[in-house]
This record gives C-alpha cells, structure tokens and sequence, in this order.
C-alpha cells in the first residue's frame, strides 16, 4: 500500500469524540444580524448548550446622554432600533413632555401615531421579509423592501431622512406635516395591503417555509412572561399585551385595533402576528387620517421648550434669549424621575429619566424590547437544530443598536 | 431668633434685615437686579415684589379682562412690596412664588426686555447674564411690541477699563452705588427718565478710580463691559476656579476664569469673604491675572550675558549646586520671596540653615499706594509668611543685599522669586558676583543677574498659603498645570538640596506644612 492509504486507513479507525463540539457564530456571522455571538454546544446537530453574547454594538448610549441637553438625545434614540427610528423618537419625546408634565396639541399626536406606524409597517417588513429571505425565498424580501422604500418616501418627504429622521422635538415635531402628506399615506395604503397579500401567496402554503417555521423556536407563556417578553414575540404565545391598548398614550385609544395574538409561540406565530400587525397599523392610520385636523399648532406654545420662529430670533430680544438658553443650556426640566413606555416595533419601549432639574439628563435608562426578547432567544433554540437559529433568532428581530445600546 | 415665612420655609432673622437679606443669608434667591448684598438699597428695579400674604391687605383697583364676555370689568389686585427694602418682621407670611407675584415678576421683565436690542450674540455677558437667567425662569413669552425699540449710545467709552452700552442698561443704578459707597467716588449718575434714562459720567470725568472694575462685576448685565474681556471669551467655555489675588497684602479671595482648553486665564473676579475683601477687589488686584502668562521664564539658563545659554533642568540643578558648594555658609545670601507662598519660602529657609546660610535677606515689590478700602500699603501678599517662615525676625531688604555685596561680606547669592523693587542697574553689585542662583517664576532682576537661573511655578499653578497684612492664612489651590518640567519652588529647592546632599527633613507638601505647624506651635 502507499503510505497515504495508510494514514487514510489510519484515519478511518479514529473514534468520534463524545464530547459536544463547542463552535462560535457570529459576530460577524451574517444571520447573526450583525453583532451577537454565540457559543454553541453541538451534539451532532442539536444544540445541547448555547451561550447568547450580546455587548458588540455597546457604544454607551445612556452615558452620552449624560452629556448633551435633553433635545440633543433625539439622534441617539434614532439608532436605537434603526428600523423604526420615529417610534423611538416619539417614545423619547414622550417621556420628556411626561416629565414637563406637557401635552403636544391634538394635530401633533395624529402626526406622531399616524408616522410612528408607518415605521412599524416598515420595521414588521424588514423582519418577515428578512426570515423569508434567510430561508431562501428571495422574493418576498423584495418585494417587502421595494414597499418598504415607498413608506420611506413618505417619511423622507416629511422629514428629510429615510432612516435616522431625529424629527421628534420636546413638545411637537420639527416640522408640520407636509400638504400631500394626508393624500401620500392614502394613496399607499393599497400597495401596503397588496403586498401582504402577496407576501402571504407566496410563503403561507410553501412547504419548505411552513417545514422551517412551525414548530420550531418555541417560546411558552410561562417563559415569555418571566423573561419580560413583550411586543410581537409575546403576543405570539398568546399574552395580549400591547402598550397602546393597555396603556393607552397619545390618541390611540380613539381607534378601533385588534392586538393579534398566536398560540404556540413558534416562529410561525411570530411571523403571522407581525403580517396581522401590519393591518392593524394601517386600520391605525386610516382612522387616524380621517380625525387628524387639517389646522393647528403642531408644537406647544412655549418658547422655553420649543424653538421660537428663527424670524423671531434675529429680531426679538425675547426670542434669542430663548434660543441662546434652548441652545446653551438646554431646556430646564423639573426635578424628578419618570419612567415612560410606549409599544415599539419589537415591544415595549420603556425610558427611565431622571433630572436633577438642570438642563442635561442626569441619567437615562433605555428599557429595549429587544434586550428581554434576546434573553429569551436561548429557550427557544435550545434542543433544536442548528441551522434551526437562523429563522428563530431572525423571528425575534435583534435590533443591536436598542439591544446593546 | 425671630422668624417669618417665605414660601411656607421658616427664615431666621436679625432685627432691622429685610427679607431680602435674611432669604439670601439662607441661600434662598429672589429674583432681583438691584440689590446687592454690599450695596445700599435702591429698589427701582421691582424685580423682587413679593406679597405679603399675613396682615391687612392692600388692595389696587385695576381692570381684568374677563374672556366670558370679552370685557374688561373693574377688578382689585394685591399691593406687592419689594423684598429688598422690606423689614422682615416676626410671622410675617412672605410668598415669592404666588400667581400675583409670578405675574408681576413676568410684567417687570418684560418691561426690561421692551427696548432692549438684540445683543447675546456679541454680548460678553451673554450666559451669565441675568436677563436672560430671568427671561427663562419668570418670564418665558415672544415679543409683543411691533414698534422700533428707543435707540440710545452704545459702545460709549466710560474710562480706560470701562466701556458702557446705553441700550442693555436696565438702570438698576448698581454701578452709580458702587462708586458712591465703595470707591467714595461720585463720578457715575444717571440722567433722563424712563425709556430715555442712561447712564453719565461726571462732567470732565472718566471713571478712573481704582475700583472701576467693580462697576462691570456688579453690572447684571452687559451695560458695562470691561475693555480687558471685551470679546475676549465667550463665558460658557470658561471654567473657574478658586484663587487668592496676589497684588497686594491684603489677599483679596477671588476666582480665576480659564479657558480649560488653551489654559489661559482670561479674568479674576472678586470671591466673597466678609472677613477680608467683602464683595470686592481693586483694579490693580483684577488684573494680576496677567502676569500668569506674561514673561514667564520656562527655560533654565547657565551663565551671563552673551555667555547665557539654556540648559536641561537636571544640568541646571547640578550647575546651581555647583555653584553654592564653593559658597561658605557665613557668606552666602539667601533672598526670601514675599511674592512666593510661605512654603516655598519655608523650603528656602531649611535649605539656608542646612548651609548654615544665617545671612536672609527678603526681595519685595514697591512703588504701591494702599487706600483706606481694601488696597494695602505693601503690595506683596506674603511678605509675613515669609517673614514667619524665616524664624520670624525682620528680614534685611535686597538694598541691604547690595550693600553687604560691596562691602565683601556676601560672596554668592541664592534667590527665590523675580519680584525687587530695585531695577537692574542697582543690582549690578549682584552681577558682578560669580555665585548666584535664582528660582524665578518670571524674568526680572533678580533672574537677570544670576549665573544659574531655574523656572519655578507661579502662583496659579500650586497648592500653597499667605499670610496677609492682618496676620490671617489663607491657603489656594492650583488654578492650572505648571509649564512641562515647571516645579513648585518648594520641590525645586527640595532638589537642590538633594544635589547638595542635605536633607531638609520633608519630601512633600504636607511634610513642609507639619514643619510650619511646628514651628508655629515652637512659637507659641
């Protein structure tokens, strides 16, 4: 025999170790969503260990909060969950005025719920579209992003940015609504519609997706509400909760909206709660649309939150004084802490403030959906297949910039 | 202690205080322009209306708008009382916060704002001024006004120091107080009335009393700019920091403004201390600050003249010890510092006793006017605490130095400090000498006529003490970094003596300071 038969042969006869082989994806994994890594434990296929690392994205998002006024926080909060940055916007806008103890003029909460939808319609596209995609359907993901671009024309029209918008302003928005806006959301309401449409055609009765999807990632009821669960992910185990039905803020206890709920708590559910969902924000903006006013302040009537008319500002005394103070030294909150919440797209988005009543935050404390969700990931991979994280994890729609903020 | 009520707290006071006062002393603000604490009472500004909620009421008749029927119908108001002038008394029930005085307090600023021009962004004031603290905290509306606001003369040259702009003054008559009751000097008052009113100078005076500067510190606006910070730095990017002024005897407290990011200090203002400057420096003391970046010697040099070269801070230490190693105790000259802290000059005396050096001499700056206000006759801060660091005996003065050199009994020469009255010219007795070692912060004589001369820091750059004209210690802190390789004094003679192999029994600041304490106890 030659000599490298031998070792072949040689080969052949090594005993398999017993031991489970300890393996590392990400974080530069690409289903990794960028910036998680995990330490799997592999027995065969199956995952009998799994350590989730989050911590690769951590840019001290609270502590730099520490450092700017309060407005300065808005592009902060943008890269929260970049996906849908004009909930986060909203969220901390929010929870300032709540602090102010203020309330934007009604034409303004209209504003806010009717964008702040738009961006969970764009945020429940990426992530359905993203698990479609990772499973091979090419399809639905673009066809998803290509509507997906079209809400984001309505949200650069009226803010000037398709992502990181900061348009939220203490006390109202940057800037009112544009004239088309009412016209623009109206006439996209039929592509949004037809794309889920589309969307569900291609994958509801597709055997490879329903083989992936069912079944598999289960997260129960008990473990969703000890992990502190919410948003799509918990309604998907059946917990109904969705801050804008339990606890209503802005004007969303005027509209008539069914929070979706699942059964199994499998990335089946997931995925179907985030297409029912998608519906309701547009029933959300229809109705919204009809009741917003045409007329109306957009911000509050107070020069020591909102910024005076720049008109004002080069000819009035009172007004630069505003300005310089809004500017300088941030608008002046009152003593105390507040905690706020609002449902982002994966959850409830909590902000924890504390003022010592100077012009800065004293501390901010991001309460992330996706920090809780991701807990929970490892219950639902463990003991399934290894190629099984993929849609699982892709189903609980990690979003770094809010997880690890 | 008799009390009252100011905003339901309990406030102690004396018989005869005001409310303002006795709320001030508790560190409790209400809004006000023209009073000052060290300043007579002029109540123009009305700032500081509080109701006087306890007692007989004082009604007003006015006219209320009544939006039910979009009329106005005769209506009452209570009559307020300005904070400043009046007397507190016993359960008097004071509020300052009340919907009438929060009402009256917005109107008195909106007044103020009604002509005033549009300035904060080239305003030096601007971020500590009050109109603008005030604006936000009681007023907080746009302009109402469609009229041209009243013109009136800007940028006005008041004196050498002081530049006055009619359209910002609020006319709380701070500045004319200020002259009248703390520098004796009636040269400001006031003309005109109402939106017309500005401010004047005596007729053929400028403001050139020694206490022009106060008149800007006392401004609570930015009517009075000061010609030296005029556009200098914006306020907001200053950090301050405090300080002990070095002008005089007397020690006024003061802060030092600096810019952390450049490490310039741009300004001195008055720190309160009722027991030494009250609320207020001269002049002469604001603008110390200067000397700080000004001629600063930050190279150690070797030799004379032409011969004069920079050399390494180990070399010149080497070179200095050289120097005083082929000096015999008995005639070598220490020179003290009155400009240095004690510490450094208790660090040189140790030195000179290790050299049994008993001939000490003290350099000091002359050619200074004091004034019955707060100006002392010597213009050094620390001649005692050198004076008490050298055993406590007078000290012989640097013309003595001279005449000793002449006459042979000194041969070298080891100098603390740049400040002597003496010019160069009459220490050329000194410069002939071949052994002489000088610490200099600054360039100076004493410098000039030093074969070896070594960098020390300055006072804005240690931690350190002086004792005053009225025998009082005040210790200061560092302001900023000395230059690279810069040493206090102290560490630098500490050096010195290491190269000399003596020990002078401390290697650190509080090791110096135990050794003062001693010795002030021995004295005892």
């Amino acid at each position: 025999m030659e000599p490298a038969d031998e070792l072949l042969n040689d080969e052949v006869a090594l005993e398999l170790s017993e031991d489970p082989m300890r393996l590392n994806m990400g974080p530069s994994h690409p289903a990794m969503h960028g910036t998680i890594r995990m330490v799997v434990d592999l027995d065969g296929e199956t995952l009998v260990n799994l350590d989730v690392q989050p911590g690769y994205l951590h840019r001290g998002f609270e502590k730099s909060c520490e450092r700017g006024t309060w407005a300065q926080v808005f592009p902060y909060v943008d890269r929260l969950n970049y996906v849908s940055p004009m909930l986060n916007n909203v969220g901390w806008a929010l929870a300032v005025e709540k602090l102010l103890e203020i309330e934007v003029p009604e034409r303004c909460q209209y504003y806010r719920v009717i964008l702040g939808e738009l961006s969970r319609i764009s945020d429940h596209f990426t992530c359905n579209g993203a698990s479609a995609m990772e499973l091979g359907a090419f399809t639905p993901f673009l066809w998803l992003l290509k509507v997906r671009d079209w809400v984001w024309d309505i949200l650069e029209r009226e803010t000037g940015a398709r992502m990181t918008h900061s348009f939220g302003r203490i006390g109202g928005m940057a800037a009112p609504p544009t004239v088309n806006f009412k016209d623009d959301v109206l006439r996209l309401i039929p592509e949004l519609h037809k794309v889920v449409k589309e969307t569900e055609i291609m994958l509801l009765r597709n055997r490879i997706f329903l083989d992936r999807m069912q079944g598999v990632g289960v997260l129960t009821k008990e473990q969703a509400l000890s992990y502190g669960v919410t948003g799509p992910v918990a309604r998907s185990t059946g917990i109904p909760y969705d801050v804008r039905k339990d606890h209503p803020y802005l004007v969303y206890d005027r509209f008539d909206f069914d929070v979706p709920v699942g059964e199994d708590g499998d990335n089946w559910d997931r995925f179907m709660v985030r297409l029912e969902e998608i519906r309701q924000a547009i029933r959300i903006i229809e109705q919204a649309i009809e009741q917003m006013p045409d007329d109306g302040p957009i911000n509050v009537d107070d020069p020591r939150i909102v910024y005076p008319e720049k008109d004002d500002v080069y000819t009035t005394i009172e007004a630069t004084i505003a300005h310089f103070k809004l500017v300088m030294e941030g608008l002046r909150t009152p003593k105390g802490e507040v905690y706020s919440f609002t449902e982002g797209a994966n959850g409830e988005l909590g902000f924890h403030i504390v003022s010592d009543g100077s012009g800065t935050p004293y501390r901010v404390r991001v309460r992330p959906p996706c920090w809780y969700n991701l807990a929970a990931a490892r219950e639902m991979l463990l003991g399934g297949m290894i190629a099984d994280i993929i849609p699982t994890f892709g189903s609980v729609n990690m979003i770094g910039g809010e997880c690890d903020r | 202690m008799p009390t009252f009520i100011l905003d339901g707290k309990e406030i102690a006071f004396e018989a005869g205080e005001t409310v303002m006062e006795a709320a001030w002393r508790e560190g409790i603000e209400i809004p006000h322009y023209c009073w000052h604490p060290g300043l007579s009472v002029a109540a123009n500004c009305r700032m500081c209306l509080v109701h006087v909620e306890s007692g007989r009421q004082m009604a007003m008749p006015q006219l209320a708008f009544d939006e039910a029927t979009g009329e106005y119908v005769p209506a009452t108001k209570p009559k307020l009382q300005p904070a400043c002038q009046l007397g507190a008394a016993e359960d008097m029930v004071v509020s300052s916060t009340n919907e009438q005085v929060q009402t009256a307090q917005a109107s008195v600023q909106e007044f103020l704002l009604l002509n005033h021009p549009v300035d904060c962004p080239i305003c030096d004031q601007a971020g500590e001024c009050k109109l603008q603290d005030y604006y936000y905290e009681h007023q907080g509306t746009l302009k109402r006004k469609l009229t041209e606001p009243v013109h009136k003369p800007k940028g006005v040259r008041f004196g050498p120091t002081i530049v006055y702009d009619a359209e910002r003054c609020i006319m709380c008559t701070r500045c004319i107080r200020v002259c009248d009751e703390v520098a004796k000097d009636h040269v400001l008052d006031m003309r005109e009335r109402g939106n017309r009113s500005e401010i004047i100078l005596a007729p053929g005076r400028e403001l050139d009393h020694r206490y022009t500067l106060m008149t800007e510190h006392v401004c609570p606006v930015g009517a009075l700019t000061s010609q030296d910070f005029r556009f200098k730095a914006r306020v907001w990017f200053l950090k301050s920091a405090p300080s002990i002024c070095t002008g005089c005897a007397t020690g006024c407290n003061s802060h030092a403004d600096y810019d952390p990011r450049n490490g310039k200090i741009y300004r001195l203002r008055p720190r309160d201390n009722a027991d030494v400057n009250k609320f207020w420096m001269c002049d002469d003391g604001m603008m110390t600050y200067m000397r700080h970046d000004t001629d600063r010697l930050l190279m150690s040099t070797a030799g004379r003249g032409e011969d004069r070269m920079p050399v390494g801070e180990d070399e010149a230490l080497g070179l200095a010890a050289e120097q005083l190693k082929n000096v015999e105790g008995a005639t070598l000259a220490v020179v003290l510092s009155a400009q240095h802290s004690t510490e450094d000059n208790l660090a040189l005396a140790k030195l000179a006793g290790a050299l049994d050096a008993d001939r000490l001499y003290l350099a000091a700056l002359g050619g200074w006017e004091g004034d019955e206000i707060l100006r002392s006759d010597d213009n050094n801060p620390n001649r005692a605490g050198a004076t008490q660091a050298a055993g406590g005996a007078a000290l012989k003065s640097v013309a003595d130095l001279v005449a000793d050199v002449q006459s042979g009994a000194v041969q070298g020469v080891l100098a603390l400090g740049w400040a002597t009255a003496e010019k160069l010219e009459e220490l050329t007795p000194v410069a002939d000498l071949e052994h002489v070692v000088s610490l200099a912060s600054h360039v100076g004589a004493l410098p000039a006529v030093a074969a070896v001369a070594i960098p020390v820091a300055d006072t804005f750059e240690i931690d350190g003490s002086f004792v005053n004209a009225k025998g009082m210690t005040q210790a200061f802190r560092p302001v900023l970094p000395a230059p690279g390789g810069v040493e206090p004094a102290w560490k630098t003679i500490s050096d010195l003596a290491g190269k000399l192999g003596k020990d002078l029994g401390f290697t650190d600041l509080q090791g110096l300071r135990q050794g003062l304490v001693d010795e002030a106890e021995a004295a005892q």
